[in-house]
């Protein structure tokens, strides 16, 4: 039983880091009708960000929780630019054209920001400042580290306040009125091009926080780290019905879960296959992913 | 008219150029080994590695009959494909000899290309047992092989830690589960119980569910095989999280200073199987004196790809020219202190392993136990 609840915290852990990833994807594309695969950049990018304040104000002395929201909110503002700014180059003139133009768009836009990283990161991985996050609670045999209490409960935190930004906002209203039809928004004065750049820069800036905790938590980052949880989350955005918030949090937590137990009860290296094998057999019986709505083909 | 002159003097040009190319004649030393991607690290250090051995040969008074050494980097990712066309420029860019590759999958296919050119290869890094098996005449290898290897990662588990039970990890390369499944298999022969034989996926980030089935199943002993020593830093951290008790061994691959410097202290009281390195001798002291103010502390085949280098462009200023042949003869020659080992190549074109057990303490390797004698350092 010991060994059940240590993988259960376990997957707890690592279905917050997708959820918190695939919430962007999920954003976007109910939007804009994008799969913006620049998005595991954002990622990479926070976790990069994070590391270089993180041990600039360390190395300062300031205290722990100083560091820790301190590089938080900047890895969160800059990658929330960054996403406005892509946007801007990458998609924004292509609004009007063929999906598949926007999606090879947005496939270059993430080998570009790769190998910025590479460029300008180096190849080597970067070592986070581990000595933040020793220690946990140990129940008998369980142990829940901080690391892990923190990952959990700042996901909880984000997902409660994204939560009440879309649904008890006006910004929120508007997003979701643009996501359902953006001519009529318009037509009633919201400015949809503000509101796209803002769905971006949100969901950038949760790949962003991801990004560090996921440093934290494992010790390093490096430049080719946002491509295979990009990859997971993408799948768990799917899964929870892409477009869908709530779907997109059920999906990550669902993947993480499916993953961890895979491998602890039948096999490391399947584990992987276990993931896409519940992805394949939701969508085959529910196409539209667990939350998703049967969306009508023909609406404009 | 005009367009004749220009004719003229750009033909008079190229040939100023072609018969300046004959009288200067350039040694061209190519390296191989992953310059990006997930093991850059050590492919960057194999072409340090060989950059400061040429630059020492050069402040030594070069080589007669050479104005100079070019040395031609090359990428192979790790690749089988990417290290044959690698292989193949370095054979169109007229490249004398070879020090490479990293990974035993990519020198395997590289060196079948080179041998047929008769361009000699030395391998400063690759372990697998074939790459000398195959009877290929211009292969060496610098480095230990794998069988080894395993047989000193057993024998120090059963006489120094006295080990009833070890449990497994891998991460599926040619290279590393091939070496877990040879200590697998030597473990039960020896009567050590195998609690279990993992796989994780390279790329992988999170070995949380691994290591809780190795922290619930409490083994004397556990040994990790990873390709790469940044995976082996995430394993060793978040093995200290969950608080695994088990002594931790690992193995040459997993050997990098950037091990330490990712886990910091959850890489103390590693033990790794690695090659014997006398700190102290002088080859070493110079090598080290030339190497680390350039590119840092050397990686774990820096010295190794010093040593093939400079085995090699000794073997040639013997010959006294570049000749496969001559190259070769006075290659088996070669018997000397190198950097690293004690270098003396035997018939196959290994230079004998030297595996020792090696201890991370006070954020330092340190030599630790002899297997030869079974005593500590």
């Amino acid at each position: 039983m010991e060994y059940f609840f240590q993988q259960l915290i376990n997957g707890i852990t690592l279905g917050s880091v997708y959820a918190l990833i695939a919430l962007g994807y999920t954003m976007v594309y109910g939007i804009i009708q994008l799969i913006n695969f620049a998005h595991g950049e954002f990622f990479a990018a926070g976790g990069y960000v994070g590391v270089i304040f993180m041990s600039y104000l360390l190395s300062q002395g300031a205290p722990a929780w100083v560091c820790l929201s301190g590089s938080l909110i900047l890895a969160m503002a800059y990658c929330a630019m960054l996403a406005m700014a892509v946007e801007k180059v990458a998609y924004k003139p292509l609004r009007n054209s063929s999906r598949l133009s926007v999606l090879l768009s947005a496939l270059g836009m993430s080998i570009f920001l790769q190998n910025g990283l590479m460029l300008t990161q180096g190849v080597y991985d970067k070592a986070y400042p581990t000595e933040l996050t020793q220690g946990g609670f140990e129940f008998g045999n369980v142990m829940l580290s901080y690391m892990q209490l923190f990952i959990i409960s700042l996901t909880a935190f984000l997902l409660v306040a994204l939560n009440f930004l879309v649904f008890k906002t006006r910004m929120g209203k508007a997003m979701r009125s643009t996501a359902q039809d953006k001519i009529m928004s318009a037509l009633v004065g919201i400015n949809s091009n503000r509101i796209i750049s803002m769905t971006f820069a949100i969901g950038a800036g949760l790949a962003a926080a991801a990004g560090i905790m996921v440093g934290l938590y494992y010790g390093s980052v490096r430049y080719d780290m946002g491509f295979v949880p990009g990859i997971k989350a993408f799948a768990a955005a799917v899964l929870g019905g892409i477009g869908n918030i709530t779907g997109a949090m059920i999906g990550g937590f669902i993947i993480g879960m499916v993953e961890i137990f895979a491998a602890g009860y039948i096999s490391g290296e399947y584990k992987d296959v276990f993931a896409f094998v519940i992805l394949i057999g939701v969508l085959y019986f529910r196409p539209s992913g667990i939350m998703g709505e049967n969306v009508d083909d023909t609406r404009v | 008219m005009k367009r004749l002159i220009m004719t003229v003097l750009l033909a008079a040009a190229i040939l100023m150029l072609g018969s300046g190319m004959v009288f200067a004649k350039t040694l061209k030393l190519g390296t191989m080994g992953p310059l990006t991607g997930p093991y850059a690290a050590d492919g960057n250090d194999i072409k340090n590695g060989v950059l400061t051995a040429v630059e020492v040969v050069k402040e030594n008074g070069g080589i007669p009959g050479f104005d100079s050494i070019e040395v031609l980097p090359q990428d192979t990712a790790c690749e089988p494909r990417q290290a044959v066309a690698t292989a193949n420029k370095l054979i169109n860019e007229g490249a004398n000899g070879v020090v490479g590759a990293y990974c035993s999958s990519a020198t395997l296919p590289a060196s079948e290309v080179l041998d047929e050119e008769s361009i000699i290869m030395i391998t400063p890094a690759s372990t697998n047992e074939k790459v000398t098996s195959r009877g290929l005449p211009y292969m060496f290898r610098m480095c230990g092989r794998d069988d080894d290897q395993g047989a000193i990662a057993l024998k120090f588990m059963q006489e120094k830690l006295g080990a009833k039970s070890v449990y497994i990890v891998d991460d599926k390369t040619a290279y590393s589960q091939g070496l877990a499944d040879g200590v697998e298999k030597m473990a039960k022969a020896a009567g050590i119980k195998v609690l279990g034989h993992e796989h994780v996926n390279q790329g992988d980030k999170d070995f949380s569910a691994i290591l809780t089935k190795v922290k619930t199943d409490n083994p004397d002993v556990f040994y990790m095989s990873m390709q790469n020593s940044a995976t082996g830093a995430l394993m060793l951290i978040q093995a200290k999280r969950m608080g695994i008790k088990a002594v931790r061994l690992a193995q040459d691959a997993v050997y990098h200073p950037q091990l330490i410097e990712i886990a910091k202290d959850a890489a103390e009281d590693v033990y790794l199987t690695f090659g014997f390195i006398d700190d102290n001798a002088p080859a070493y002291k110079e090598f080290y004196a030339k190497y680390q103010p350039k590119y840092g502390n050397p990686g774990a085949y820096s010295g190794y790809a010093y040593d093939s280098a400079i085995a090699y462009l000794k073997a040639v200023k013997a010959a006294g020219s570049t000749d496969p042949e001559k190259v070769k003869a006075e290659l088996m020659k070669l018997d000397y202190d190198g950097a690293t080992k004690h270098i003396k190549f035997k018939a196959n074109g290994d230079s004998g392993s030297n595996y020792i057990i090696r201890k991370v303490e006070g954020g330092k390797f340190i030599n630790y136990w002899n297997p030869a004698t079974g005593k500590l350092y």
